[in-house]
């Protein structure tokens, strides 16, 4: 037994041995009762605590915590213990206090001041330990208490080190709790200088920290670039023996090297010629260490090492401006690709993706082909195979499009089951982008069916269907490719669609050879028919009606089909339809109408396949490596007219199936959002005001370009918009302003708040802009949005309206049928009352509907409150910041006249008819745009 | 239909595990162990599913004793069934405990083959299954033998076999009340009733038939006699009950007559429970005054309710304290009392006390401020007692043995009748 006392804490030794000996869980909580009750005993005892006993029970408490109990005494004690000098007392104390006071404690101001009195000490371990306990609070009071002083410390000249280690540490958790902790001007400079400290480990915490400021601030802190660039050749140049205690298995300061990396790929590179020459000697010599020969075998020599120039490779390729940097370092991941550790291999063939989309390094990250596809078929672990197709899929180009291709399909058959829609999807659109010979594209996706039906998404086989239509020279082709596909004993059903449908197109041209005449045609989709789903009989189905048109001799074969029960008199509806409409229509009509009910279907328009993209970017949101664009327009699709011509077509048919309308509207933008057709430019295609006084999110604005939408947020008379913007080009925008604003009248009800936004938004990217809004008044108008962007070199303007209205700021109440009719006596001036009667237009059944948009419009629906069960009654309370309005509702309805009456009653005069009038509007709009 | 039983001790460890059928795989032992004995949170409800599995599951003394099953089972059987296992299992090698369980292994499994069989519950009367299931060595036995115990456990009368002799022909009864109580701190009853047992040792000879009579107000009522006997009160109305299999359920559904045939040795014959008239052997009057915020002022009163000439014994009261309590000073007229730290609660026993009497106690409890705003909740004061009556008013009327074949009568046998009152949860709110 330690006979000193002070260190030993036997009590707690003991309690704790106590515990762990406990057999069963009621004899541990029955151990914790009788500490606590000692405890308790304890501490409120007239005799006074030595510094030993408090730390001894606070130690306990501290315990008992960690085991799951709460406590609820103690602080006191605790903080007592803060203004001993001892430091095991002090060291329990403050970790107590971290541990377990929560924020709003009426200790805090003595913690505070306990902490105040430690900072000023001279006794550099108590500031540490101050220091600690603050960031380990890091509350937002801790940031108002010691924003001001912690950066003090951080500079002063005469702070210890290890103290400014910490203080940097410590003022980057404030930070992150609270970004205005950190003050501009003058501060700035000096912070930065941390970086030229002599000692180590304060540049290391202040790299941290000037790190996390850089990212809130770029502009004002980029005075770091060419002290982080001099500090990393100073480490980079040194031999492993200058810093004594930075060095790590013959590394010198490895955590500090990433971290300077780390914080330069915040910045493009350098302008100053002779910061960027010093950065690229310096990235030359962390690739040239790479090539010696390792100063240990330990592993973290060689981790060490590794992360230093992976984080170099990460700057270079981010720089994106030195080729032969960029060749270098390909070469360098080249050779990690058939390491032995694992690890390097994923990171490699990651940082390779990346490398690939680079201009400078693309032919140099081709010259891997090899090696990654030998590392897709041989590789052990999915997640590096699936790294592997990743970068395949990004260095493919026109050159080598076919081999990958065919390496791809060639793994398919063999891969893991996770990533095999993935690749299908890549496969498709490679295939697609980089095909010179339209044939060679139709077997790929053939091929791609037949390998891997289950994983084809419909874009797939949609997307090729409208290139064999759009294509007159492979329309053959493809006739006698998908005839020779399915014979094959079983085909996935995928192939039967596909088949089905060029067949039913382009029948006729392998119609001449007698292997394959219209009757063998015709039996050998059928043979399939019984196997397949309803939705794939009935593209059979109207595949039939064509060969009807195509092929007179085999009509009475194709009647016998559709006669027969299963078709006629099938249990699903749709087969039913098609096949009694097929039969007449082939039955009744001449030849001519036939002809032009069945005729060719008309090319689709030309498109991208970029609902194929958009469907592998939805899979892995975030991370998707693009398949660079830097080809030449290979294939100069030349446009057919597309005037559609009136006629039965399949697209048609299948729109009748409900789901898959998408056939056409495979290249329109996302449909769902109501748009009609859309000319180039501003027109608006969703821009309905109207449906956001009952919803608080959704689409506000959208044409082919821009899509705008808001998500508000309200709590009493505070809302918060958030906007985004979503670029749907390819092209990024330019001197992006959009300007909030609000009319004079509007201006004195409503205070704006409007946060900046940057001037370019990137091809394809969305972000946000906060708008804050607090009411003053209340108000009937909106205020306005006017964008103004450049796109593709042209300007735009969007003007629209806001989604605020005086609803968002009704907090829904509560009441009774007493109170509100009380309430609603109270206010009978005519000046309060706003009626109107208006003509129901929906049936006055629906009445979930009308529920919902009164509910969505903020009020609180009383139910069972009314004498008549019918009406709907509301009460709400709208808040601005000078004074609350009562609202009060009634909407009587008039079943056998079909008419609504509306009474809104409220103190304020123009607030009653405002909700009148927008209401009316309101329930009158078709409901399933309403809520979603 | 039992797919399984399994026994934990409390750490998880399987200690018993005897599958009945094959949809119950090895992995189930696992899964009952992570979701339930290991789960985070405690699991409380005694049924759970787990992957189209339910376990039933009790606790005793630290250890688990689970029943599984895929299908879809009366549960209130399995509980039976379990609770029958539990008994059984003390009747052969006293307390369970993990030590015995261990020790007596072979025991358990034999016992598991007899009373399951394909999980479907058998004969579990531990008197039977003392005739073929031993704890000492085996004797060789007859073909004779063998053939009698077949025929008994086959038998229609399988919890007795013939041929019992005894010298002295004694029969005896317990009747065993336990009264549950919920008053108010006024003084109110919220709620009571009485689960009350009827345990009977029998040494009798031969196979004799016997009568039991009690005061239950339909079978007097049915008698014929109804107006001046329910008048004076000494019938009371029973809830519901029940009987030991050996009970002619016939009888008693047409005459009220329970009759039945005893099983040698210990048994339990009836089980009911009475809501009604029924005399609380105590009562208990709380005063708690806070003093400031830290200081507690208890003072409780105990009166006894019953006939002077009758002792209570055992009389423990439990008076919880707050959470933040630091220090508690004791005054008690009688008996002795102490507080709790490890309970939360001060404990005061008496050990006799007579009819018609009261004692008190008084407590100052001394507070620690704490920063907690969540009140104390007052948990309420609970009791335990022992009394010599039983608190329904359940009364034995007459108990009659009829041996035709031997020559021994009614006359000759010795009945012994004892009334204990017990406590359960018998709590009043302060």
């Amino acid at each position: 037994m330690p006979a000193v006392r002070g260190d030993g804490m036997r009590g707690l030794a003991v309690f704790i041995s106590d515990i762990r000996n406990c057999k069963s869980k009621e004899a541990e909580i029955k151990r914790i009762n009788k500490e606590l009750a000692n405890i308790r005993s304890k501490f409120k005892g007239d005799k006074t605590l030595d510094g030993y006993q408090k730390k001894k029970y606070v130690c306990k408490l501290l315990f008992i915590f960690l085991l799951g109990h709460d406590i609820d005494f103690g602080q006191i004690e605790a903080v007592n213990l803060l203004s001993s000098n001892k430091y095991t007392e002090k060291q329990i104390g403050y970790l107590f206090i971290s541990v377990l006071i929560s924020g709003n404690s009426e200790l805090i101001q003595l913690i505070v001041q306990s902490i105040k009195n430690d900072l000023a000490s001279r006794n550099p371990v108590h500031v540490s330990l101050a220091l600690q306990c603050i960031a380990n609070i890091g509350s937002k009071d801790m940031a108002e208490a010691f924003g001001q002083e912690i950066p003090k410390l951080l500079v002063s000249g005469d702070t210890l080190d290890v103290v400014k280690q910490s203080a940097a540490l410590c003022l980057l958790r404030l930070f992150r709790t609270d970004p205005s902790v950190i003050p501009s001007g003058e501060w700035t400079s000096r912070i930065v200088h941390l970086l030229n400290d002599q000692h180590m480990g304060v540049v290391t915490a202040a790299a941290s920290l000037i790190d996390a400021l850089v990212k809130k601030n770029p502009e004002e802190y980029k005075g770091c670039i060419s002290l982080a660039v001099s500090r990393l050749s100073r480490i980079v140049t040194s031999s492993y023996t200058d810093f004594q205690d930075y060095t790590y298995y013959f590394v010198p300061a490895p955590w500090l090297s990433v971290k300077l990396l780390r914080l330069l790929q915040n910045y493009p590179p350098p302008e100053d010629p002779g910061v960027r020459g010093r950065l690229s000697e310096c990235l030359e010599t962390i690739l040239n260490k790479a090539q010696e020969p390792p100063k240990s075998k330990k592993i973290q020599h060689s981790n060490a090492k590794n992360a230093v120039l992976f984080e170099a490779i990460s700057l270079i390729i981010h720089n994106d401006s030195e080729p032969n940097l960029l060749v270098r370092a390909c070469n360098q991941l080249g050779q990690f690709l058939s390491h032995r550790e694992t690890n390097l291999r994923y990171l490699a063939l990651e940082s390779m993706c990346i490398l690939a989309t680079s201009e400078f390094s693309h032919e140099a990250v081709k010259k891997h082909q090899e090696t990654v596809i030998n590392a897709l078929k041989t590789e052990r672990d999915v997640s590096v195979r699936q790294r592997a197709v990743d970068l395949l899929y990004a260095m493919c180009d026109k050159s080598n499009a076919e081999e990958i291709v065919l390496e791809m399909l060639a793994y398919l058959e063999t891969a893991d089951y996770s990533i095999r829609e993935e690749m299908v999807l890549k496969v498709a659109i490679l295939a697609e982008k980089y095909a010179t010979d339209y044939k060679w594209y139709v077997d790929v996706i053939l091929n791609l069916i037949r390998l891997a039906g289950d994983y084809v998404s419909e874009e797939v086989w949609y997307r090729v269907i409208q290139i064999v239509i759009n294509r007159d020279d492979v329309q053959g082709y493809a006739a006698k490719t998908v005839f020779e596909a399915l014979q094959a004993q079983a085909c996935h059903e995928n192939m039967v669609k596909v088949g089905g449908y060029i067949l039913g197109e382009f029948g006729n041209l392998i119609a001449g050879d007698a292997r394959s005449s219209p009757a063998v045609q015709l039996q050998l989709l059928h043979s399939k028919f019984h196997l397949c789903s309803s939705m794939t009989r009935a593209l059979l189905l109207s595949t039939y009606v064509k060969f009807v048109n195509l092929f007179p001799e085999i009509k009475s074969h194709v009647e016998e089909i559709f006669v027969a029960d299963s078709n006629l008199r099938s249990a699903d509806a749709e087969l039913q339809q098609r096949a009694s409409e097929y039969l007449a229509l082939s039955k009744l009509t001449s030849l001519d109408v036939l002809a032009t009910v069945l005729e060719e279907m008309p090319p689709f328009p030309e498109k991208e396949s970029s609902g194929l993209l958009n469907l592998l970017k939805k899979k892995r949101p975030g991370r998707v490596i693009e398949n660079p664009d830097r080809l030449d327009e290979h294939v100069k699709k030349e446009p057919r007219e597309t005037n559609g011509t009136s006629g039965l077509t399949l697209a048609s048919n299948t729109e009748q199936e409900g789901g898959s309308a998408d056939l056409l509207g495979l290249g329109v933008p996302s449909a769902g959002n109501g748009n009609g057709p859309t000319t180039n430019g501003a027109g608006a295609v969703t821009n309905n005001i109207q449906k956001f006084y009952c919803k608080n999110n959704g689409v506000l604005y959208e044409n082919d370009i821009i899509q705008i939408g808001v998500k508000t947020e309200c709590r009493s008379n505070l809302a918060r918009l958030a906007l985004f913007y979503g670029n749907k080009t390819n092209h990024p925008f330019m001197n992006f302003q959009p300007n909030v604003s609000a009319s004079p009248a509007l201006s004195l009800a409503i205070l704006l708040q409007v946060k900046q936004v940057d001037s370019t938004v990137e091809a394809g990217a969305q972000f946000q802009q906060m708008v804050n809004v607090e009411c003053v008044n209340d108000f009937d108008e909106q205020p306005d949005l006017n964008l103004v962007y450049n796109y593709n070199g042209a300007p735009q303007t969007v003007n629209i309206k806001l989604p605020i209205s005086i609803n968002k700021f009704i907090e829904p109440t509560e009441m009774n049928g007493e109170a509100f009719f009380s309430r609603w006596k109270n206010l009978s001036l005519p000046a309060q009352e706003s009626q109107k009667i208006f003509k129901a237009a929906h049936p006055m059944e629906a009445t979930d509907s009308t529920k919902a948009k009164l509910i969505g419009y903020g009020f609180q629906l009383l139910e069972n409150i009314d004498p008549n069960p019918d009406n709907y009654v509301c009460a709400g309370i709208i808040h601005t910041r000078s004074l609350q309005i009562g609202c009060l509702l009634r909407l009587e309805p008039n079943k056998q006249a079909q008419m609504y009456r509306l009474t809104t009653r409220s103190s304020v005069e123009a607030v009653s008819q405002h909700i009148t009038s927008v209401l009316c509007e309101t329930l009158n709009l078709p409901f399933n745009n309403q809520v979603e | 239909m039992i797919g399984g039983l399994f026994c934990y001790n409390h750490k998880g460890e399987v200690l018993i595990s005897r599958v009945y059928r094959d949809d119950i795989g090895r992995n189930a032992v696992d899964a009952f162990r992570v979701n339930v004995i290991h789960a985070r949170g405690q699991v409380r409800s005694p049924v759970t599913n787990i992957a189209r599995t339910s376990y039933f599951h009790i606790k005793r003394s630290n250890l688990w004793l689970a029943a599984v099953t895929k299908q879809n089972v009366n549960a209130t059987m399995v509980f039976e069934f379990l609770l029958k296992v539990v008994e059984v299992m003390q009747n052969y090698f006293g307390k369970i405990s993990e030590e015995n369980v261990k020790n007596n292994f072979v025991l358990i499994y034999e016992l598991l083959d007899e009373i399951v069989d394909f999980g479907y519950p058998q004969n579990t009367d531990t008197g039977v299954l003392k005739t073929f299931i031993t704890q000492q060595g085996v004797k060789s036995v007859t073909k004779e033998e063998q053939a009698a115990i077949t025929s008994q456990v086959t038998g229609q009368i399988g919890w007795r076999r013939e041929g019992i002799k005894y010298r002295r022909n004694e029969l005896f009864l317990d009747v065993m009340e336990y009264v549950n109580l919920l008053m108010s701190p006024q003084g109110q009853v919220l709620s009571a009733h009485v689960a009350g047992k009827i345990l009977m040792k029998s040494y009798l000879s031969g196979m004799p038939e016997c009568k039991f009579g009690i005061n239950d107000k339909i079978a007097m009522d049915s008698k014929g006699k109804p107006a001046e006997e329910s008048k004076t009160k000494s019938a009371i109305a029973i809830d519901d009950c029940q009987f030991h299999q050996c009970v002619k359920l016939s009888k008693f559904e047409s005459e009220h007559a329970i009759s039945f045939i005893p099983p040698d040795g210990e048994n339990e014959l009836m089980r009911y429970r009475t809501t009604k008239d029924i005399s609380l052997p105590f009562r208990v009057i709380p005063l708690v005054r806070e003093v400031g915020r830290a200081k507690l002022e208890v003072k409780v009163v105990v009166k006894s309710n019953f006939k002077p000439s009758l002792l209570a014994q055992k009389i423990e009261i439990r008076i919880p304290t707050p959470l933040n309590t630091s220090g508690v000073q004791l005054i008690c007229m009688k008996g002795k009392a102490k507080y709790k730290a490890s309970e939360n609660a001060i404990v005061w026993k008496i050990k006799r006390m007579g009819g018609m009497k009261e004692s008190q106690i008084s407590a100052e409890i001394e507070l620690l401020t704490t920063d907690t705003k969540k009140k104390w909740t007052r948990p309420p004061i609970s009791m335990n007692f022992e009394v010599p009556f039983a608190p329904s008013g359940f009364k034995v009327r007459y108990l009659k043995v009829f041996e035709p074949k031997l020559n021994y009568s009614d006359h000759d046998v010795i009945k012994w009748v004892r009334y204990i009152g017990r406590s359960g949860l018998y709590e009043t709110r302060c």
